[in-house]
C-alpha cells in the first residue's frame, strides 16, 4: 500500500471524538465565550438554528398570504419586510454560518491539528453577525437582500439605516471567518497532495470569503453615505451609476452565493468515506474542482444583469461562456460522489443512517437545482422566461435548501452523537426526512412551473391566473410540509438529548464491508 | 405565432439536454444506491464526460449568441451582444415604434405622435413593435410573456426590445420583473391587441 493510500485511509476516520455529553456539561458561559473549537461551533449551530426557525417562520407567513391571489392579511411593506428578512437571515444567518460552523467542528479533526486556530477572530465573526442580525429584525428593511440601489436608498422609515449597517457587519464578519479558516487550512503539517478534501474546501472557502466580503462592506457603507447624503455613488439621478452598484455587490454577490455551498461539499467529501468506510474514487478530480468553481466564481457575476447594453459585447459573451464553464467543476463533484458510491458495496450501517440519507438527499437536489444553469446562463434563453421570474427562486432553493440546508441537518445529525453522547430517535428522524425531501421537490418543482409560466419575483399580490393559482396554493402546502420536518428535526433533538439512546464509542462505525479498502480502514493492526 | 427572439425550436433543444442531463444525474444516483452490480469506473469516463459537457458548453455559448445577435440586428444601438456591428438598417422594418417611461410604479406608453396612455399599449395583431424604454427613477424590468420577452432597465439608460404582437386580439400582460419598490407587485401594464388584419410592414411599403 502506498503512503498516499495510507494517509487517505486514516484521513476517514477524521472527524471523529469520543461521544459525550458536551453540550449538557457546558455552562452557559462557557458555551458564549469558550474558545474551546467545539464550543464555539456548537454556539453557532444553534444560532443558524435559531435563524432559520426564525426565517422559516417569515417564509411561512408570506407563503400563507400568496396561497391566493389578493392580499388576504398581509400588506405590501409587511410583506417585503419578511421576505428581505427571510432571505437576508436564511443567506447570512443560516446556511452560510452553519456550513462553516460544522467544518470548524470537523477541521481540526480531518487536518489532525486538534485545536482552531485564532478563536478570538472566531469569536468577533460571531458575535457581528449576531448584531447584524438583530439590526435587520429590528429594521425589517424592505429592499431585499440584493439591496438594489437605488431602489434601497429610496425606501422609507427612520430605520432603515440599520439595514445598510448590518450588511457592514456580516461583510466584516465573513471576512473574519475567511481569516479564520485560512489560518486553520495553514496549520495542516502534512504535503499539500495529502490534504483532505475538507482542508482544499475550507482553503477555496477562505479565498471566496477574503477576497469577495470587502465588496459587501463598501457597499454596505456606500449605501449608508449616500442615503445619508455625503456621497451619491449607486444613485444616476445625482450624477452616480447603477453599473458600480451591480458590479460591486455582484462581485460579492456571486461569489457569496458559493459561500454556503463550497463548505457543504466538503461536509460531504468528509462524511462519504467516513460512511462507505474507503476514500472517494478521486482525490484529484475534488481539489481540481475546488479549485476550478474557486477561480471561475469571480468571472461570472455579470449573468446577474445580463445583458447590459452598455458594455462591450465582448464582455457580455465572455461572462455567458464562463458561467457555462460552471457546469464543469460542479459536475466533478457529483461524478465523483456518484463513483465513490458506485465503486463497491454501500455498507448496510449507512444505508441505515440518517446523515447518509440526507446526504443522497442532498446530491440529489444539487443535481435538479444544478442541471438548469445550462439554462441560465445563455443570454437568449434568459431573456424569455428566466430572468426574475420564479425559476430562479427554483434554482437556488434547489441549491440552497434542497442541497446546502439538507447537508447541514446530515452534518448535525453526525455530530448529534458527539456532543450528546446520545443518538437522535430513527423514527422522527425519517419522517423529517421524508417530508423535507417530498417538501424540496414539490416546492421546487413547482417554483420551476411558476417560473416557466413568467410568475414574477417579490410579489405580494398577483392576478388569477388559472397557471398560477394551483401552483401557488400547492407551494404553501409544500412549505408547511418542510416547516413541520423542521418542527419533527428539533422536537429530536431535544427531546433525545435526555431520552436517547446512548451512543456506542464510534457511533458511525462501518458493519459488513467487503471491499479492500474497507477492511484496511478498520482498526485491525 | 413568430417571436422576436424566436427560441421555440432552441428551448426544446436547451430543455432536452437539461433534461437528459438532470435525468442521467439521477438515474446514475439511484443505479449507485439500489442497482446489485458495482462499477469501477475508470477515470478516463470523467474526462470524457468533461469533453462532453465542454462540448456542449460550447454549443449553448453559440447558439445563444447566434440567436441574441439575430435579435439585435433588428434593433437601433446600442445593443449588448452584437456591439456596433448590431443594427442592420435593411432588415429593420418595424410596424410601431413606442417609447416607454417605466416609474415607481408604472409604465407610461407614447406613440409615434407623441401621444401618452398609461399602463396601456394598443397595437395590431402581428404587428412587429420597438419599444425605446427609460427609467429615470430605479432599476426596473419589462417582461411581456405573450412576446416572450424580457429586459432590465439601468435608469439613465435607454433600452430597445422589438416583439411581434401576438395574432390573437385580446389583452395581454405586461409587467414589471425587477424588484423595485411596495409597489413592485402592482407594476402591470396590458399590451391591447386590436383590430383584425395585420398592417403591412413598412419594409413591404418601401419595396
Amino acid at each position: 500500500m502506498t503512503g498516499t493510500t495510507t494517509a487517505r485511509l486514516e484521513e476517514i476516520r477524521g472527524p471523529h471524538w469520543k461521544p459525550e455529553d458536551l453540550l449538557g456539561r457546558l455552562t452557559l458561559g462557557e458555551l458564549l465565550f469558550s474558545n474551546d473549537y467545539r464550543a464555539i461551533a456548537l454556539k453557532t449551530i444553534l444560532t443558524s438554528l435559531v435563524m432559520l426557525a426564525l426565517g422559516g417562520l417569515f417564509a411561512l407567513t408570506f407563503r400563507t398570504e400568496l396561497a391566493l391571489p389578493d392580499i388576504q392579511f398581509l400588506g405590501a411593506r409587511p410583506y417585503l419586510g419578511l421576505l428581505t428578512v427571510h432571505g437576508m437571515i436564511m443567506v447570512f444567518g443560516f446556511l452560510i454560518p452553519i456550513v462553516i460552523a460544522i467544518c470548524y467542528y470537523m477541521l481540526p479533526g480531518s487536518l489532525k491539528t486538534g485545536r482552531l486556530h485564532w478563536p478570538g477572530t472566531a469569536q468577533a465573526s460571531y458575535w457581528l453577525l449576531g448584531a447584524a442580525a438583530l439590526l435587520l429584525i429590528i429594521g425589517r428593511p424592505d429592499f431585499t437582500w440584493t439591496v438594489y440601489a437605488p431602489m434601497s436608498l429610496r425606501v422609507g422609515g427612520e430605520l432603515v439605516w440599520m439595514g445598510y449597517v448590518a450588511v457592514v457587519l456580516v461583510g466584516v464578519s465573513e471576512f473574519l471567518a475567511g481569516a479564520v479558516l485560512l489560518r486553520n487550512v495553514l496549520a495542516w503539517k502534512g504535503r499539500w497532495g495529502e490534504m483532505p478534501l475538507m482542508g482544499w474546501g475550507m482553503l477555496s472557502e477562505a479565498a471566496l470569503l477574503l477576497i469577495s466580503t470587502p465588496l459587501l462592506t463598501l457597499v454596505g457603507l456606500f449605501l449608508l453615505s449616500d442615503w445619508l447624503g455625503a456621497t451619491a455613488l449607486f444613485d444616476p439621478a445625482r450624477g452616480g451609476s447603477t453599473t458600480t452598484f451591480l458590479w460591486m455587490f455582484w462581485f460579492y454577490g456571486h461569489p457569496a452565493v458559493y459561500l454556503p455551498l463550497v463548505p457543504a461539499i466538503a461536509i460531504l467529501y468528509t462524511l462519504l468515506p467516513r460512511f462507505l468506510g474507503r476514500p472517494m474514487w478521486s482525490y484529484a478530480s475534488g481539489v481540481v474542482a475546488f479549485l476550478l468553481l474557486l477561480v471561475l466564481s469571480f468571472v461570472v457575476f455579470h449573468h446577474h444583469f445580463q445583458p447590459d447594453v452598455t458594455k462591450h459585447s465582448w464582455v457580455q459573451r465572455a461572462f455567458q461562456i464562463l458561467t457555462l464553464f460552471i457546469f464543469i467543476p460542479s459536475t466533478l463533484h457529483v461524478f465523483n460522489w456518484i463513483a465513490s458510491l458506485w465503486q463497491d458495496r454501500i455498507p448496510a450501517s449507512a444505508r441505515a443512517a440518517l446523515p447518509f440519507k440526507f446526504m443522497m438527499g442532498s446530491i440529489f437536489f444539487l443535481i435538479l437545482g444544478g442541471v438548469t444553469g445550462y439554462l441560465n446562463a445563455q443570454i437568449s434563453v434568459d431573456s424569455d422566461f428566466i430572468h426574475n421570474t420564479y425559476w430562479i427562486p427554483a434554482h437556488f432553493h434547489a441549491m440552497f435548501l434542497g442541497f446546502v440546508g439538507q447537508m447541514a441537518m446530515a452534518g448535525i445529525y453526525y455530530l448529534y452523537p458527539y456532543f450528546t453522547g446520545r443518538l437522535y430517535d430513527e423514527r422522527l428522524g425519517n419522517a423529517h426526512f421524508w417530508l423535507w425531501q417530498l417538501g424540496i421537490f414539490a416546492k421546487v418543482m413547482l417554483m420551476y412551473a411558476l417560473g416557466y409560466a413568467y410568475f414574477p419575483r417579490w410579489v405580494v399580490d398577483y392576478l388569477p391566473l388559472a397557471e398560477w393559482t394551483t401552483a401557488q396554493l400547492w407551494l404553501t402546502v409544500a412549505a408547511y410540509a418542510i416547516g413541520l420536518g423542521f418542527i419533527l428535526f428539533i422536537v429530536n433533538l431535544a427531546v433525545s438529548a435526555r431520552r436517547g439512546a446512548r451512543a456506542p464509542d464510534d457511533p458511525w462505525a462501518v458493519s459488513d464491508v467487503e471491499a479492500d479498502f474497507g477492511k484496511a480502514a478498520a482498526p485491525a493492526k | 405565432m413568430q417571436q422576436a427572439l424566436g427560441l421555440s425550436g432552441n428551448t426544446a433543444i436547451m430543455f432536452a439536454i437539461t433534461v437528459a442531463l438532470g435525468v442521467a444525474g439521477i438515474l446514475a444516483l439511484a443505479m449507485a444506491l439500489f442497482w446489485p452490480r458495482r462499477w469501477r469506473l475508470r477515470y478516463r469516463m470523467e474526462v470524457g464526460f468533461v469533453l462532453l459537457l465542454l462540448g456542449l458548453v460550447i454549443y449553448a455559448d453559440l447558439d445563444s449568441g447566434r440567436i441574441y445577435q439575430a435579435y439585435e440586428a433588428n434593433l437601433p444601438e446600442p445593443v449588448a451582444l452584437s456591439g456596433a456591428k448590431g443594427f442592420d438598417a435593411k432588415r429593420v422594418g418595424f410596424d410601431r415604434q413606442v417609447r416607454v417611461y417605466a416609474f415607481q410604479w408604472g409604465f407610461i406608453f407614447f406613440d409615434e405622435q407623441g401621444k401618452a396612455s398609461r399602463n396601456a399599449v394598443k397595437v395590431a395583431p402581428g404587428e412587429k413593435v420597438l419599444f425605446n424604454i427609460m427609467s429615470n427613477d430605479v432599476i426596473h424590468g419589462l417582461n411581456i410573456p405573450a412576446a416572450r420577452m424580457t429586459t432590465e432597465l439601468d435608469p439613465g439608460a435607454v433600452r430597445s426590445i422589438w416583439i411581434r404582437a401576438p395574432d390573437a386580439p385580446g389583452k395581454y400582460l405586461i409587467q414589471c420583473l425587477n424588484y423595485c419598490g411596495l409597489g413592485h407587485a402592482q407594476m402591470k401594464a396590458w399590451l391591447v391587441v386590436e383590430g383584425a388584419a395585420h398592417r403591412q410592414t413598412r419594409a413591404q411599403q418601401h419595396g
